[in-house]
């Protein structure tokens, strides 16, 4: 029986929205006062085995990146459990947290101690972020002389090294050239057969297919299908054709 | 009431050491594409100062009351003052500056603040020393009472640092709250006795406005590096027991107001 990583139970999640934005003042004492309550998650629940690639899917808006982000500990539940056991690496936009006008060396180190790394950890893994990212030279300049695919590939390396348990990617493997993008397939695939979880959002079927055991399609705010990842994506689908909607990569 | 003062102090203690990494970063930081680096900021202070002290001396003489000469009755206030409109000018954006950071990682918010403070008291505490030099050139720096400047020194850090606990978080989510805070900023200088002294209104009409005017704790600070410097005098009681009786409340709440809004930080910015 694997461990559980990731169990989520009854979780819903709603912003506050103001009208007017001295009207969050009083708020912060009174919690009285929001104009509106937008849902973004309502009841959700699931469990997360350890090894598994789950695909997030679902239309702009459903909430996908919520999930992500309150998963990764970036947003709070409105109510609800989530429980976490191991470490989680969050491909969440890559870019942040670095500073233009550090090297890319250096920025490693800063971006590290943001995601609460220790300077030994990032000495060891530094060898292996250098090879993986492969921007040469540039690592040793500021990085506001880098194309946006090398801060990417940065971001993306230093999360990959960084040796999560779970790791939590948020539509991020469009970064970087087709060399990078192969790259970094084999990597995630070197991943999931080492043991980690992965949860994964993505608007890619091929993506999906070449990747996950499974795959949560979130529609309006709810969990309606959770299991197979070709059934899932046919409803997907289906889902998508009925709503003529724009995008299906 | 105190859950949350010892929610921050949870938050600082276990953060510690990369508040002061952080500190040490962003005050580096500020300066690191040009040449010479922190020296700029001594340089600007240099030519800041010298404006103040002509404009001072042309315009009142050389007379700074209770015996201090004006240039030290000036610069005695203007080296605090730099400091404190640093840090209530642009600490006090810690959390509303840090957008991507907030939305993209999982990170301590309550320490912004305290990182930025501490930042900037490193890069400024050295200037300090402007004022020990122009003392010493008017004899004035004999008095073992300069060593009450460190408490004023840990005093500004204690109102300071509460204070942009408090305003940050308001800032951060209330672009209005940020507008009247920017106004208040640019009247504040002149409601300080950096530039004018509290006798002047003594016996005139308004002295209850000076009266009113010191209810601002600053004062207390700006008065309180007079007296360590160039006077030698300590302040009345009342207004030391006020002083910390407000920054003990402004922490309190600042803590309040982070607490309540560190789950929500990601969801306002």
């Amino acid at each position: 029986m694997p461990e559980k990583r990731i169990i989520v139970h009854n979780l819903t999640k709603q912003f506050y929205c103001f009208d007017k934005s001295y009207k969050v003042i009083p708020w912060l004492v009174t919690r009285k006062g929001y104009t509106s309550v937008k849902p973004a998650l309502q009841d959700i629940s699931f469990e997360i085995d350890q090894g598994e690639v789950v695909g997030v899917i679902g239309k702009n808006g459903a909430g996908k990146s919520t999930l992500m982000k309150i998963l990764a500990g970036i947003t709070f539940p409105t109510s609800g459990e989530v429980i976490v056991n191991g470490t989680i690496g969050s491909l969440i936009n890559l870019n942040a947290g670095f500073n233009p006008d550090f090297t890319g060396r250096r920025n490693i180190y800063y971006k590290g101690m943001l995601l609460g790394m220790s300077r030994e950890h990032l000495d060891e893994i530094m060898e292996d972020v250098i090879r993986f990212a492969d921007i040469g030279e540039y690592f040793d300049m500021p990085a506001r002389t880098y194309s946006s695919g090398m801060i990417a590939r940065l971001g993306y390396a230093l999360a990959i090294f960084s040796d999560p348990d779970i790791l939590i990617t948020d539509e991020v493997f469009a970064v970087g050239d087709k060399v990078f993008r192969e790259k970094s397939r084999a990597k995630t695939l070197e991943l999931f057969r080492s043991g980690k979880s992965i949860l994964f959002s993505s608007h890619s079927d091929g993506l999906i297919k070449a990747f996950c055991t499974r795959v949560i399609y979130v529609r309006g705010h709810h969990i309606v299908f959770d299991g197979d990842v070709k059934k899932g994506l046919d409803m997907y689908n289906q889902d998508l054709g009925f709503e003529e909607s724009d995008n299906m990569d | 009431m105190f859950p949350s003062v010892r929610f921050t102090i949870n938050e600082y203690i276990q953060n510690r050491k990369l508040l002061i990494k952080l500190a040490y970063v962003h005050m580096s930081q500020s300066t690191i594409r040009s040449t010479w680096g922190v020296v700029w900021v001594y340089i600007h202070d240099i030519l800041y100062f010298t404006a103040f002290v002509l404009f001072r001396i042309l315009l009142t003489g050389n007379s700074g009351g209770d015996g201090m000469h004006g240039v030290e009755y000036l610069m005695t206030g203007l080296v605090p003052w730099l400091l404190i409109s640093e840090v209530l000018n642009s600490a006090t954006n810690a959390i509303r500056l840090n957008k991507v950071i907030i939305q993209s990682i999982k990170f301590p918010i309550t320490i912004l603040p305290g990182v930025e403070v501490l930042s900037i008291f490193m890069k400024r505490l050295p200037s300090f020393l402007f004022i020990v030099v122009v003392c010493i050139y008017y004899g004035h720096l004999a008095n073992i009472h300069v060593l009450l400047a460190l408490y004023y020194i840990f005093a500004t850090f204690a109102i300071l640092f509460s204070a942009t606990l408090l305003f940050s978080a308001i800032i951060a989510v209330s672009d209005d709250f940020h507008q009247i805070y920017m106004a208040f900023m640019r009247v504040l200088f002149f409601s300080l006795p950096i530039m004018w002294n509290f006798r002047t209104l003594e016996g005139t009409q308004y002295a209850f406005w000076g009266r009113i005017l010191k209810l601002n704790p600053l004062i207390y600070i700006i008065q309180g590096f007079r007296d360590a410097f160039v006077l030698g005098n300590t302040q009345p009681m009342e207004y030391t027991v006020y002083f910390w009786g407000m920054t003990l409340a402004v922490f309190w709440f600042g803590s309040f107001v982070q607490r309540r809004m560190q789950r929500f930080y990601s969801d306002f910015i």
